[in-house]
Formats: structure tokens, C-alpha cells, sequence
């Protein structure tokens, strides 16, 4: 007997996801997005994402059954994001997701957003082992996560303080006048320049910092000493060497990003690091990462950039690792959660 | 052969009617949020007290408001994809459509009479319709839309003569009705009933009946902020010095 089939739907943000797994096999995801409608206002509106996410609704579930070649009364599960993320467009797809499970008689599994970008590696790169370190990275999340079993064993070590790591990476872009979303952006120029022309401060490093928040991040502080170093050189009169503060706020970013996961696979004794969320479609991330795990003997998983940006399919794969376990459903009642702490799994 | 009818716009109700637009079961919960909790229970209730099995649903039948934005969403987009899941088609109504025809039955308006139908659209101001009863008998549903739907302040509704001749209804007169004076005995909340009613006529009459949803408003944008400085003046005197 093959594995159940599960519908996963993902709506934290802009992207509209919906995907379908059969056990840890991905069969077709598909993903509609609004977020040219936001470029223009320097960030995600959340009433136009929602506005987008209830027209996308229905065509990206078609697209969806299209692809995988599967019928919606073959689906065994729905599995949806609960939170964290914004709420309007949470609500579009938790009530679709009812009212799928309502008219197919399946259960609903309302999941974690966050550990869904750890769990969508399953996917790629196959079961995961006993434990693993996933550090979740993008433009609403920076957390560090200890897996001992995707659904029934998430410790949290740590998170941002303040901004997320995309998030930074998005302000600062505003700050040297490059378009949104400034990660891209950013990350194409510090290619070009020089990553130890500027010594930007690494948050929460200090020695006194180690007690409390060992593997927590701190980026408001590096956003702002950029901010004052650009400009000082402005108000100077000198020009900005655009691509070299570029590299140097990068590299700061992805040093404390990479030391920190670092130390925390250390500290216990863990052999498999994952790195998921839209961030880690940065580069200098990645190299750090892939030179730091090589150095300490940790094998570093980073599934393709589609599965790191929102999707479905992330949904997918945890709702059918909570359907494996046995969990038990969610009720048709799920409230959705902007601030869905990452000790719940599922709903 | 029963129909699904369900309406977000101000409370959550839902409604299973059969072929005929005979009331099978109806639920209402009032409470202007928590939308998304309250309704996909409701309509698994409907089903499991009339004994109905989901698959024998022919159609659904859904309030296009207009209504505030976030309640409004989980209404359409829980039809649309409960009909997915069924394979059957969804209808959607405006919302004070059903306050209209509900009135004219509820107050025995003559054919002729023109009903201006008013309900609550926050921030001060009011979603409002002007329709004429166009069926003698009073159990006719139908009625005709004269001016609307639009979203304005009752002082302005009332200055742009959408009031005049016509009998004020619904729960945005009862809010200003100094501007807008209701009468007594009118409906206020959709129907999902008289919705539904409403579908089952218009589709008999070959109509398209579209679910897009009746926002009347542009989402709020707020333009992004300029950039804060972080060097004070001082210290950039400092700096320059």
C-alpha cells in the first residue's frame, strides 16, 4: 500500500503554495505570488497579499492536482500553515484548508511555518538522521532549531531578538538605494567588494552575551552602524564604496549567522546542520556555512532555492510526517497564530 | 438535492436549503471576528444535525458582501473551495441583495417601493444599495438594484438623495439614524436563507453569478516612511568639525 497523500497550503506571506506528498515524495508544487505588487511599496501590504491570496486559491490548488497528475478525492490529508506570519493571510488559507477537509471527509493538520522550512529538506536530501541542527532564515525568521524529531521533538536554542536576518539584509538595501526586496541586490554587490574593508559590529557576540543568548542573533545594531557609517562618509562629502559596505555587512550577517550554528552543533554533538527559509538563498551564507561545516566535520543540507523561498510542499512534508507519527488532527475550530511559538509543531 | 448557503459579512450563518428553498437547518454565530474559527464548524454541524452527507450537496451559495475585508475572504474562499472539493458550483450574491428582498417580505412592500439598504462599513461610514420591489406578490424575491453598492458616510449617502423616497433599512441606519432614519421590523443581517433563495431564482433565470468579492474600498497602503538619520546633528557637526 503506497503512502498517504498529502495536500499542503501555505499562505504566511505573499506566496500562495499549495504542493502534494505522497510519504517523502514530492509530486508537484506549486506557488503564485503577489510580490510584484508590493515591490513598489518598499515591502509586503498585507491586505493586497490577501487580496492576491484569495484569488490564487483555487487555480493554484488546479495547477496543483494538474501537475502531480493526482484527483482531489485521492487526497488522505490537508495540511496548512497555522503560523507564524501575517494574519489576514494566514486566515485565506486555513479556511480554504477546512473547507477542503470538510468536502473531502480527510483530516486537517494545521502546521508550523517555521519548522516547515526544515522539514521540506526531507524532501531533497532524505530522511533526516537522529538529530539535526536547522538554522530557519528569511525575511520574518532568524532561529536556530534543535530536531531530534521534526514533529514530536523541536528544541528552540535561539532566535532574532529584533530583526530577521532577510529583514536587515532588506533595510540596509533601502539604505544604499537599492530596490526592494534589497537582498539580491545586496548579495550581487558584496560579490564585487571586499568583505573586510569595514569591521560592522557581530550582534551578540560579546562574552557577556553567552549566558543568555549564546545562540541568539541580534541585527539591528549592525543595520544601524552601517547606517551611521554610510552616512558619516556622506555628510563628509565622500563617495560610498558601495559593493565594499555591501561584502562587509554580508559578512558580518553571515559570521555570526554561521559561528553561532556552529557552536550550537558543537555544544551538542550534532553531525547534520540544515538551512532553510528564503535567506539562505544568500551566497555568502552559504559559502560561510559549507566552508565552517567542512572545518568542524558537519554535513550541511540547503535544499534548492525554491524549496528555501515559502512553498508548499514545506507544508506538505510536515503535515505528512505529523499524519505518520500519528498525531492527532486539528480541530475545524484552528485559530490561526501570527506569533506561533515554534515549541508547537502542529495544531 | 440541498444547497449550502453561508454569508460572512457581519455575523457567520450558515443555511442548508433543499431544491425547493425549503429551510433545512441554519446556524448563526454573532461575533464581528474569529471568522475563520467559527464558520467551518458551523457548516459541519448543518450537515451532521440534517443527517445530509457532503456529497450530496449540489451547490453553494456564498454573501459577496460588501463587508469588511479579512471575515469577508473566509466566506469566499471557503465556498470556493468547498466546491472544489464537491465538483459543484458555487454562486455568489451580494449581501444586500438578500437585506432588500428580505425587507420586502418582512415589511409587505408594494411592487414600486424603493428600499435603501444601509449596513456598517467601520471608520464612520456605510456600505449602502438602492433597490425598487419589483414583484407583486410578497413572497417574490425580486428585487431590482436602482443606485450602488457604494461605501460613504451616512451625511453623504443622505446628501446624495439615495434616501429620498425610499424606505431605510439595515444596521447602518440604526447607527446614524439621524442622517438616515430606519424603520421599524426591517432585517439587518444577511439571510443565508434568502441568499440562498435568491441564487436558486437568479440561476433559474440563466444567470452568471460571479464570487468576487464586493471590497468598495482600495486595501490601505501607507507609503514607506523617509529613512530616520541615525547620526544626530550634533554629531555630525563633530564629525565635520
Amino acid at each position: 500500500m503506497s503512502a498517504p497523500l498529502v495536500l499542503g497550503i501555505e499562505t504566511s506571506c505573499d506566496e500562495t503554495g499549495v504542493a502534494l506528498v505522497r510519504g517523502k515524495d514530492l509530486l508537484f508544487d506549486a506557488v503564485a505570488s503577489s510580490m510584484d505588487e508590493h515591490a513598489r511599496f518598499g515591502g509586503i501590504i498585507p491586505e493586497i497579499a490577501s487580496r492576491a491570496h484569495l484569488e490564487a486559491m483555487v487555480p493554484t490548488i488546479r495547477r496543483a492536482l494538474e501537475g502531480a497528475d493526482v484527483d482531489l478525492g485521492q487526497v488522505d490529508a490537508i495540511a496548512v500553515t497555522a503560523g507564524p506570519g501575517l494574519v489576514g493571510p494566514l486566515t485565506i488559507g486555513a479556511a480554504a484548508a477546512k473547507a477542503l477537509s470538510i468536502g473531502l471527509g480527510v483530516p486537517l493538520y494545521g502546521v508550523n511555518h517555521v519548522i516547515g522550512h526544515a522539514a521540506v529538506d526531507e524532501l531533497v536530501h532524505g530522511s533526516f538522521p537522529d538529530q539535526v541542527m536547522a538554522l530557519v532564515v528569511s525575511g520574518g525568521h532568524s532561529s536556530l532549531l534543535l530536531v531530534d524529531d521534526i514533529v514530536t521533538g523541536v528544541t528552540e536554542l535561539g532566535s532574532t531578538l529584533d530583526d530577521a536576518a532577510g529583514e536587515a539584509f532588506d533595510k540596509v538595501g533601502r539604505l544604499l538605494g537599492l530596490p526592494y526586496p534589497g537582498g539580491p541586490h545586496i548579495d550581487r554587490l558584496a560579490r564585487e567588494g571586499d568583505p573586510t574593508a569595514i569591521r560592522f559590529p557581530r550582534g551578540l557576540t560579546a562574552a557577556k552575551d553567552q549566558a543568555e543568548h549564546a545562540y541568539d542573533f541580534s541585527f539591528s545594531g549592525l543595520k544601524t552602524a552601517v547606517a551611521r557609517w554610510v552616512e558619516t562618509r556622506t555628510d563628509a562629502g565622500q563617495e560610498i564604496p558601495v559593493a565594499d559596505v555591501a561584502a562587509s555587512f554580508a559578512a558580518a550577517v553571515a559570521d555570526v549567522l554561521t559561528a553561532k550554528t556552529i557552536a550550537a552543533c558543537r555544544r551538542h554533538g550534532v553531525s547534520t546542520l540544515v538551512i532553510g527559509g528564503g535567506f539562505s538563498a544568500n551566497s555568502q551564507l552559504r559559502d560561510l556555512a559549507a566552508v565552517r561545516c567542512a572545518e568542524a566535520g558537519i554535513e550541511l543540507r540547503i535544499p534548492p532555492i525554491r524549496f528555501c523561498t515559502d512553498n508548499g510542499a514545506m507544508i506538505a512534508a510536515l503535515g505528512s510526517a505529523a499524519l505518520s507519527r500519528g498525531v492527532a488532527p486539528s480541530r475545524l475550530d484552528l485559530p490561526v497564530d501570527s506569533s506561533m511559538p515554534l515549541i508547537r509543531v502542529t495544531v | 438535492m440541498p444547497v449550502l448557503a453561508l454569508d460572512t459579512s457581519a455575523a457567520v450563518s450558515v443555511a442548508l436549503i433543499d431544491a425547493e428553498g425549503r429551510t433545512l437547518a441554519t446556524r448563526v454565530v454573532h461575533e464581528e471576528r474569529r471568522h475563520a474559527e467559527q464558520l467551518a464548524p458551523m457548516i459541519a454541524d448543518v450537515l451532521a444535525a440534517t443527517g445530509t452527507d457532503r456529497t450530496a450537496l449540489t451547490g453553494i451559495v456564498v454573501g459577496t458582501g460588501p463587508a469588511p475585508f479579512t471575515g469577508l475572504r473566509v466566506g469566499l474562499v471557503s465556498a470556493r473551495a468547498l466546491g472544489l472539493a464537491l465538483d459543484i458550483p458555487v454562486h455568489g450574491v451580494c449581501g444586500l441583495d438578500a437585506i432588500a428582498a428580505q425587507a420586502a417580505i418582512d415589511l409587505s412592500l408594494a411592487a414600486g417601493t424603493e428600499v435603501l439598504v444601509v449596513t456598517d462599513a467601520r471608520r464612520r461610514e456605510v456600505y449602502w444599495a438602492r433597490y425598487r420591489v419589483a414583484g407583486a406578490a410578497p413572497q417574490s424575491l425580486r428585487v431590482e438594484l436602482v443606485a450602488g453598492p457604494g461605501v460613504a458616510s451616512a451625511a453623504q449617502v443622505a446628501a446624495d438623495g439615495h434616501a429620498d423616497g425610499a424606505i431605510v433599512v439595515g444596521p447602518g441606519a440604526s447607527l446614524y439614524p439621524e442622517q438616515l432614519p430606519p424603520v421599524d421590523g426591517a432585517p439587518t443581517d444577511p439571510d443565508p436563507v434568502v441568499l440562498a433563495r435568491l441564487a436558486l431564482a437568479r440561476v433559474a433565470l440563466g444567470e452568471d453569478l460571479p464570487t468576487e468579492p464586493l471590497y468598495l474600498r482600495r486595501p490601505d497602503v501607507v507609503a514607506p516612511a523617509p529613512r530616520k538619520h541615525v547620526v544626530t546633528p550634533a554629531a555630525r557637526k563633530r564629525a565635520l568639525a
